[in-house]
């Protein structure tokens, strides 16, 4: 039991670890600042994704149509930018909108007909697919019109100043300090036991540092990229959600048994479309990303995301049957992937083994997951 | 004897399901196995058909006289033993032939051999004299051609030994007379029946001999044209009641005004279904301690989740919850008007078995601990989880042990807490004491009283005739889902009860 335990903390950092060792031996590149920010772009993308799905996968549902839906939100924002001439702020707030009532549409759909969410997804994976490609013609879109930078443009391509980037990272040591502060002395008050000072202060110490070594890493290149601010705002608001809030605490409860739930006063229904709902926001911010990342909206942009946002899930531990996992597993997972992913295209892997190497990660992750959870 | 058991014990961890069964069946007889709820009956069943298998328990089982060993259901089959419970084993949506020799398929070569299937079913079936054709799906059958089709294929597998559990619990009485006939016309060919049924008038009419089971021991077998419907069932209740039970009945003024009252509720299971509770009339006031009883199926759990909100379509009827009219109840309503039930089956309608105990606590009350930004006040929460783990005695390592690896009695005491954090003015407890420790057991009827103590309302549902009469200022019984009688604790008998259960008031009284 205690083996198993430690086997299974151990094994995220292990692959990550040997995956980083073994594309940096052989292509001393991978290392290099460039490398590092470009993999933290692409990790940007997947983990936002990966968010989403993970408070659906909590509930013990599914959402396959997420891929199709990053390509349809960027497609309907590029159109609008680039054919309608709308300001990239409205196009993305037109986009932001679509995702929220198509997934709600969806989140309806599963809770109130009682249809297994894996076949809405998939009618909804072939359905956008279709929307998406009518959307831009099956043609090339791109992001802005001329030379001109956009909201939308920038997403993957604005690096914060390097003065900039150290200032924010003082600004979030200083935030993280002031919670760690204001938790204790909330346990205090209601005289519950609290970590000794003297730990508090190692732990915030060692967290200033990796955000403090994590903007100096990137501001070895170009600096923090604004895709990495947006994933962290990302993952602060789903932490919150899933660690401090009712509503988490529902999606954790559902999953680990819908029939206890409601007869516990859940509103399942309401909270499982909610889930949806968040679904399709970060499917909006992810297909901005994903389409400014390509440039352009084209007919694969979001292609296959779905699986590599469930394999991130998957491989930081949350389980497929719902009601276990953190956010810190699914941003742990999303590296792998994104590793994995990054490391291959730097070594020239050809695109069938690509192929390959992915689904066999994703087969390998829900493997070890079933055989983990097996008690 | 065609069937024997010597000596037979089964122990479960903390209890003992039967000591020291004795029991045998003749070839070409029905047997009936009497006895209350949770008196060994299933167990006894499940050694015979070696769901509990050799090794798992103590004593012989014999065939034929020669010692049994059954490993598995296969191996009681190969001896021709066939058990059919209350829930079919038969698969809707294949036809009555197909249910028939599901897994023996006559065949030829790699293919099935329909048109031999087909013959040999109609055959079957005209033999049994069941007006139905083999190309039914059996889906489209009334439950009690379920029942038949099932000993149909039993018969076909040459069984020697048929277990009947509970036959006619379904059954309309046409139905049922239709069984019995049957039943009869096998005994006849030399087919012996064990058959379970709290229906007696049912045994007394078709059984031979009658085997009265009570706290897992055999307390005697009796040849049925000697004895008498009372004699079985004083035989049946037995035991005394002793001190076990310390309900602490509160002072409850004669105006107060009831706290929940029904009148004339009739539910279906579904839209477009019969009523299966009838007419069901009741008040519950504050501090009073009210019991359901009455036999599996006769409506209390149902009864229950009904008034919840988790349970059936109302056809009729008004429910008052402190003095307003509950329509449309639904758990989360229900919660929230001060009315919690704890299941019977807390596994599975109770528990975030993966999750711990604080968890599971405050599941019910996370709103009380809600602050600005939607934040749960992770100390509150905390301090108030650890007030219930403290008060309800919770034997764990602290509120961060898991849920599912708790002993049955502490996951009881996290239920309990989960509905009382709630502060709810009336407490349904379905069954509280289910497969706890005797510890455990008291410790919720101490929290009872605690809890009328305080002006709470509770109503008890228990299948345990000497708990629901230890507990209850009142009894209400059900019977076929409707009141069987209510009764006041002088009234108290367990011949009373158990007559009302059985629908037999005017005879009892």
């Amino acid at each position: 039991m205690n083996a198993r335990v430690l086997l299974k903390s151990l094994s995220m950092p292990l692959a990550l670890a040997l995956i980083v060792a073994f594309f940096a031996l052989r292509e001393p590149a991978f290392l290099g600042a460039r490398n590092l920010t470009q993999l933290l772009i692409e990790f940007a993308i997947v983990g936002t994704l990966a968010l989403g799905m993970f408070m659906i996968l909590l509930t013990g549902q599914i959402d396959l149509s997420v891929g199709s839906g990053v390509g349809l939100i960027g497609g309907i924002s590029a159109v609008l930018i680039f054919h309608h001439g709308w300001s990239a702020p409205a196009a993305m707030g037109a986009g932001l909108a679509a995702a929220i009532v198509l997934w709600a549409l969806m989140g309806t759909l599963i809770v109130r007909e009682r249809i297994p969410s894996f076949i809405i997804t998939l009618g909804g994976l072939l359905i956008f697919k279709g929307l998406f490609w009518k959307v831009i013609e099956s043609s090339t879109v791109p992001v802005a019109r001329g030379d001109e930078d956009n909201l939308l443009s920038v997403l993957t391509t604005y690096y914060l100043p390097d003065n900039g980037g150290l200032g924010l990272a003082a600004a979030i040591a200083l935030v993280l300090g002031w919670l760690a502060w204001r938790a204790r002395s909330a346990r205090m008050a209601h005289n519950l036991p609290v970590r000794s000072a003297g730990v508090e202060v190692g732990v915030w110490l060692a967290k200033a540092a990796a955000i403090v070594g994590l903007v100096l890493v990137c501001n070895d290149f170009r600096g923090v990229p604004l895709s990495l601010l947006i994933l962290a705002a990302t993952a602060a608001v789903v932490f919150y959600l899933t660690k401090h809030t009712p509503f988490g605490r529902y999606l954790y409860a559902i999953g680990g048994n819908e029939e206890a739930a409601v007869l516990s006063g859940i509103a399942v229904n309401r909270v499982m479309i909610g889930a949806y709902v968040l679904m399709g926001v970060t499917v909006a911010i992810t297909g901005f990303m994903m389409t400014a990342y390509s440039g352009a909206s084209t007919t694969t942009v979001g292609e296959l995301m779905e699986l590599d946002a469930i394999a991130a899930c998957v491989i930081g531990g949350t389980a497929l049957k719902g009601g276990r996992g953190t956010v810190w597993g699914v941003l742990f997972g999303a590296l792998i992937m994104t590793a994995l992913l990054n490391g291959m295209t730097l070594m020239a892997v050809e695109p069938e083994l690509k192929m390959v190497a992915r689904g066999a990660v994703l087969v390998l992750a829900v493997w070890l997951d079933v055989r983990l959870s097996r008690r | 004897m065609l069937l024997e058991t010597r000596n037979l014990t089964k122990r479960f961890p903390g209890v003992v399901a039967l000591r020291d069964v004795s029991f045998g069946l003749a070839a070409g007889e029905i047997h009936a196995l009497c006895g209350e709820n949770g008196a060994g009956k299933s167990t006894l069943i499940k050694l015979l058909s070696g769901i509990h298998p050799h090794g798992s328990y103590e004593g012989e089982l014999r065939v034929d006289g020669k010692v049994a060993e059954f490993k598995s259901i296969r191996d009681s089959e190969a001896e021709g033993i066939a058990v059919i419970t209350q829930e079919f084993a038969l698969v809707d949506e294949l036809t009555v032939a197909e249910n028939i020799f599901l897994g023996r398929e006559p065949r030829r070569g790699l293919r099935i051999d329909w048109h031999t299937m087909h013959r040999r079913a109609t055959e079957l079936l005209a033999d049994f004299g069941l007006p139905i054709s083999p190309d039914t799906a059996v889906g489209e059958l009334g439950v009690g051609h379920k029942q038949l089709v099932e000993i149909v294929r039993a018969m076909d597998k040459k069984s020697r030994v048929l277990v009947l559990d509970e036959p006619t619990a379904a059954l309309t009485e046409q139905e049922v007379a239709v069984l019995l006939d049957h039943l009869r016309r096998l005994r006849a060919q030399g087919t012996a029946c064990i058959y379970i049924s709290h229906k007696l008038d049912e045994v007394f009419a078709v059984c031979d001999r009658i085997t009265v089971l009570r706290d897992g021991a055999s307390i005697a077998t009796l040849a049925a044209r000697e004895t008498a419907i009372p004699q079985v069932i004083k035989l049946m209740v037995g035991r005394e009641i002793t001190e076990l039970f310390p309900r602490k009945a509160t002072e409850i003024a004669p105006t107060a005004a009831p706290v929940l009252s029904v009148r004339g509720l009739n539910v279906a299971p579904a839209r477009g279904q019969p009523a299966f509770l009838r007419d069901i009339s009741f008040d519950l006031r504050p501090g009073e301690v009210l019991g359901f009883g009455g036999l599996m199926g006769a409506g209390r759990t149902e009864l229950l989740m009904h008034l919840f909100g988790a349970w059936g379509t109302r056809l009729a009827g008004d429910v008052t919850l402190r003095g307003e009219a509950y329509a449309k109840p639904q758990p989360r309503e229900s919660i929230q008007r001060g009315l919690v039930l704890v299941s019977e089956d807390r596994r599975r309608y109770g528990l975030v078995l993966g999750q711990d105990i604080g968890f599971n606590f405050s599941l019910s009350s996370l709103k009380c601990f809600r602050r600005f930004g939607g934040r749960i006040d992770a100390p509150a929460e905390q301090v108030r989880n650890q007030h219930f783990f403290d008060s309800l005695r919770v034997k764990a390592p602290g509120q961060h042990a898991r849920v599912g690896g708790l002993s049955g009695g502490n996951q009881q005491k996290v239920v309990i807490g989960k509905a009382l954090m709630t502060e709810p003015t009336i407490v349904m407890l379905d069954e509280p004491t289910r497969g706890i420790d005797v510890g455990a057991k008291l410790e919720v009827y101490e929290l009872i009283n605690r809890l009328t103590a305080e002006g709470k309302a509770v109503i008890l549902v228990s299948s345990e005739l000497p708990e629901l009469m230890g507990m209850s200022d009142r009894i209400l019984m059900l019977h076929e889902g409707r009141v069987g009688g209510v009764f006041t604790r002088a009234e108290f008998t367990q011949e009373r009860l158990l007559a009302a259960a059985m629908g037999k008031t005017e005879a009892a009284a």
